[in-house]
Parts: structure tokens; sequence; C-alpha cells
């Protein structure tokens, strides 16, 4: 065969073989059950790797002016701040190894950050531009602690009354609750066989959907459950969700929102989706995940089955009800946006 | 003017070919590239239920994939399923010693999954009792007889049917009632590297005869740091032409140190057993 005989056969056969990836192309991939159903868009981020490299994308949030900040433990910027369109509109932060924990709180109508970093063993408190309020050390005064290193906080959640809640998630799994000024109150969790306990205390958020009873909603990852705390530390209940390996939930309207790092049926395989709870929290959707299926009260196991995530590890619901979801060990990926289906 | 109109119609039948043969498909591939390769999502593994890979005469295996429009398809004969393979229906019986299922889901909108394999595992000989080395405490499941219980073949190290060691070496005896020709020994291993759990650095197989224990078949294991996961690692030793005894001794040699490339470098591995069979 002549070499552009060659050349021509080879870009037909390419064309042949990329006509089924066209076809498909044209079935739009739609993830989601039942009210929750979303397009996705893997290209948001419009960042250079170069100038804004990330490592870990561990968590989200959204601030008043609606600008999406992203927290990494790449400490060339260890803060990402996009418009919801993709484009970075600015960065901060060096001194953050370890950042895992990403809360933002409206304390008297400013926006204040709460980042755990794992490698510090520390719980820092900052402006929404990254100046240093609050440093919060492991907590000695709680007694169950021998040094700094048995602490590794994973999560904050913050009251309405302004007491901090941190998850010692990568410790001991305590709930450490402080007062607005970092004054210890209590704790409680921990790691042990009753309902109370809980293993990989990964996330924690003030649940305020009942206005009558507000709650905290804590992860116990390696249960696959979410447990309920009222907000003195009390145990109320487990949210069982089995198979799924929940990070933080993320409550935005009536609706409680998780990333599921993987599934327990394939683990280490970059197996993760994120999953839709109700007011009820009962499971209403599952992306890239299981359709939910429930016997009884039982909810079968759930995994996922479509490889559109790796290792969800957070997710952020904006103002106009669009998704994020950041991701652990993916490949240093920026986030992925999801937009609803109606 | 009839050479005139020969040469146009030549450069028009040359440019219509060079359209229809390089142009067009180029922009086509440029445009399907750049628009749908990306989310080209692949469909994930399906679930085979099961409570354990290990069974007396029968069991069956039911698998699960709850996305609508996907198909599961399976085969039992070790190949990896195709779109023509019989398509998952109801729960697969299995009756034979070794079976190896492989299951995976097909779609049209997206790409077929990777192949979930798990093999199960008929009774051999009976087995009177067996000795190990002391697992970990962590990991003690039921005590020795742990190895002989049918139960387990799944990936969940919490599920009390695995043993986990640290030792550097590993010695299971297992006792026959009588003696018998011994054709093969079975065991069923884990492979977990995000656990830290390796196949053995190296495993020997001994039979009782002439008042004495005889190596009669050895393998050694290269870890492999392209494989991801968790998986069961049945592995089956022969034993030549049979030898008839009563006694069998097992040494499973542990990987001392952890290659560099796990981030568990240099540290000791684990070694995970959950069965041993003979036949």
């Amino acid at each position: 065969m002549k070499r552009n005989e060659f050349v021509k056969a080879t870009s037909l056969g390419l064309l042949g073989a990329m006509l089924p990836v066209q076809y498909m192309g044209k079935t739009e991939v739609i993830l989601g059950h039942n009210n929750k159903r979303y397009k996705i868009n893997t290209r948001w981020s419009q960042a250079d790797v170069a100038r804004y490299p990330v490592n870990n994308c561990h968590e989200m949030v959204q601030d008043k002016k609606g600008r999406i900040l992203l927290l990494t433990d790449e400490t060339r910027n260890n803060v990402l701040i996009y418009n919801k369109n993709g484009k970075i509109l600015d960065s901060w932060g060096t001194e953050y190894p370890g950042a895992h924990g990403f809360t933002l709180f409206h304390e008297n109508g400013e926006d204040m950050l709460f980042i755990c970093d794992n490698n510090r063993h520390q719980v820092i408190k900052t402006t929404i531009d990254g100046r240093v309020l609050m440093t919060l050390d492991y907590p000695k005064e709680a007694g169950i602690y021998t040094k700094a290193e048995e602490y590794v906080p994973t999560e904050t959640a913050i009251a309405p009354n302004g007491d901090i809640y941190v998850a010692d998630g990568y410790g001991k799994d305590y709930v450490i609750q402080y007062n607005y000024k970092g004054e210890y109150i209590r704790h409680f969790g921990g790691k042990g066989d009753t309902p109370a306990h809980l293993s990989n205390a990964h996330g924690i958020c003030v649940d305020l959907r009942d206005k009558a009873n507000p709650c905290l909603v804590v992860t116990s990852r390696v249960q696959n459950a979410f447990k309920r705390y009222d907000l003195a530390g009390k145990y109320l209940e487990t949210i069982d969700l089995k198979g799924a390996w929940v990070c933080r939930p993320v409550i935005k309207g009536e609706y409680l929102y998780a990333a599921v790092l993987q599934s327990n049926n394939s683990t280490g395989a970059q197996s993760g989706f994120v999953t839709i709870l109700d007011k009820n929290n009962k499971v209403v959707s599952n992306l890239a995940g299981s359709t939910p299926q429930y016997q009884g009260n039982q909810i079968e196991e759930m995994y996922q089955t479509i490889k559109a995530f790796q290792y969800p590890h957070d997710v952020l619901i904006d103002d106009e009800e669009c998704m994020y979801v950041a991701q652990w060990n993916s490949g240093k990926t920026y986030p992925i946006k999801l937009e609803p289906v109606i | 003017m009839e050479f005139r109109e020969n040469v146009s119609d030549q450069v028009r039948t040359r440019y219509l070919s060079y359209m229809k043969n390089w142009i067009l498909p180029t922009l086509l591939l440029l445009y399907t590239v750049s628009t749908n390769a990306q989310d080209n999502f692949q469909l994930a593994r399906p679930l085979l239920k099961y409570s354990s890979a290990f069974f007396s005469t029968e069991m069956s295996v039911e698998m699960a994939f709850a996305e609508p429009n996907t198909q599961i398809r399976y085969t039992l004969d070790g190949q990896d399923p195709t779109e023509d393979s019989p398509l998952y229906t109801q729960p697969v019986r299995i009756t034979e010693r070794f079976t190896s299922v492989k299951a995976r889901v097909f779609s049209t909108i997206y790409q077929p999954s990777d192949v979930v394999e798990a093999t199960f595992i008929k009774d051999g000989l009976p087995i009177k009792s067996v000795e190990t080395t002391p697992p970990n405490q962590k990991y003690k499941g039921s005590g020795a007889m742990t190895l002989i219980d049918n139960k387990g073949g799944t990936t969940n190290i919490s599920g009390n049917t695995w043993l986990g060691f640290q030792a550097d070496t590993v010695e299971i005896v297992v006792h026959l009632p009588k003696k018998e020709k011994v054709k093969n020994v079975l065991m069923n291993l884990l492979r977990d590297y995000g656990s830290w759990i390796f196949l053995p650095e190296k495993i020997e197989v001994y039979a009782f005869k002439n008042n004495a224990f005889q190596l009669v078949d050895n393998k050694t294991y290269k870890q492999d740091k392209n494989v991801n996961g968790s998986a069961c690692v049945a592995t089956v030793f022969a034993l030549k032409n049979g030898i008839k005894t009563d006694k069998l001794k097992i040494q499973l040699h542990l990987v001392n140190q952890i290659p560099d490339w796990h981030a568990g470098k240099g540290n000791k591995s684990w070694i995970f057993i959950d069965e041993v069979k003979a036949y």
C-alpha cells in the first residue's frame, strides 16, 4: 500500500472508530434520579495548571458575593476563588499543608472561614481573604489526647450561636464542642461499639431543616452512615447509607447532599458517586450511583454505576442550585460542575 | 473545449474526492474529539452477591446493577464476557469444583464496564483439624478453624472470615482423618494494597511421607503495582501424580519490606488467608 493510501485508510479507520462515540455523544448523559438529576460539565474550571496547581481538592464553599472557594492541600495556593463560570478570580494561602475541612459561617453579616489542617493538627479561623483570626490547637482540656498528633481534625460546623464543633475524623473520632471564643465545652462520639460511637468521623454539619429541633449530622464513614446528635452531643439516630463511604453532609434547602468517596463493593478503585437525601433523610438520588431502593426502612446497598467521578470528597450547591464536586486523589483534577435538569 | 472540460472534470473529481476522503473526515474527527470525548463515561462493574465463595454441594450467585438501560452479561468458562455472552436474568447455579464467574455490564449510552470476577470453590477431601501460627489479635477470625469453615471469599476484612498475619513465616498444618491420595492443595489469599495486604513472597507446600514433611510444590509471587483495589486470589498447588498422606504443611513467607512504589515502603506487609482445601 502506498503511503498516502495508507494514511487515508488509517484516517478513515479512525473516523469509523470515532463514529460510535459521536453517536453516544448525542445521548446526553444525565446523572441522578427522581427530581434531582443533573448534566455534568467536567471542564468547568478554566484554571491554568501551571499558575494555579491543585493537589487533593478537598472542600468547597460559596461566599456572600457568590464566589466559589476551593480548598486544596497544594501550598502554592491553598484557596482558589472562582466565579460560577469557572474563571479564577483570586487565590491565597501557602501555610496549610494538610488543608482538609472548609466551612463558611456568616458572623454578624461577615463571611468567616474555618480550615481544618490534618498535618498541623489545628483548626484555623480566617477572614474570607485569608487573614488568620484564631487558631485552635488540640484540646488538652478535654483530657482525651496526650499529644497533638493524636488529633487530626477533618471538619468543623458552626451553630447559629457561634459554637464550634470539630470532627476529629482521622484521629480519635471525637466531636469537640467549643464556644465562639474557642473555649472547650464538651466532647462526644469517639471510637467504640455503641450506636453513639463513630468510625472515621470525617464530616459534620448543623441541620436546621426542622426549626424546632436543630441537630448535628456527623459522618461515620467506615460504617457507611450519618449519625444525628442534638446540639449538646446527645445521640439521636443513625442514617444507614449501606455501601456508601459518605464524606461531609451538606444541607441546602430541604435536601442533604454528600460526596461518596467510594463504594464499599469496590474500595481503592475510584468508585465514588454523589448521594442526595430528602428532608426525611431518605436517599432520593445517586449521581453516577445505583438507583436508591428501600426494603421497608432499610436501604439496599448502594454503589457506583457510572465512572463519572473518581474519589468525590465534597459537594457544594450554589445559589442557583448548581452542584460542584471536589475530588481527592483524582489526578490533580479541578472540580466538576453539574447543572440541575428540570 | 473537449480537452478543457476533461481537465475541469478531473479537477472537480479530485477536489470532491479530496473533500470526501480527507477534509470531511478530518473535520468530523476533530469535532468528535473536541465535543464528546470527555463525557464518554464507562460503566462501573456489577455486584456479585454471595455470602461465601466456598460451598459443599451447590450454591447460587446473584448479580446486581441498579442502573436503567443496562444489561449484565456473564460467563462461567473464564472468558471475559462480551455482548454475546448470556444475559443475567436470575441467580446462577454453581456446582463445579472451581468456577470462575465473570460479569460485565453493557449499555448503548456508556462504555462497557471492566470485568468483575469471583472464583467459587467446592469442598474437597474431609479435613479433621488445622493448626496455624497465631494470627494478629486484630484479625484472628474464630481461630484456626476459620481456615476450614467454608466461610469467606469476599474482600471484606472486617467480617471475621479472614486470618491476618504479620509473622515472617506463617505455618499451617492440615490433618486429614485418614491417609488419602492428595493431588491438589488450594488456599485463598487476599491482595489489598490499600490495607498493606500483599500476596506472600513465597509459598511452600509439604506433604508428610516416610516420617517427614517433603516439599511438594512452591510458588513465588511478584507484586504487581499496576493492579488496583482488593481481590481474592485462590491459588492451587499440584502434588504431581498425587501423594498418599494424612498431613500437609504450608509455609507462607511474608513480604518483609513493602516495595518502594507503595506508601508503606520498607514496612512489613500483611498476609491474609481465609480458607485451605485439599483435593
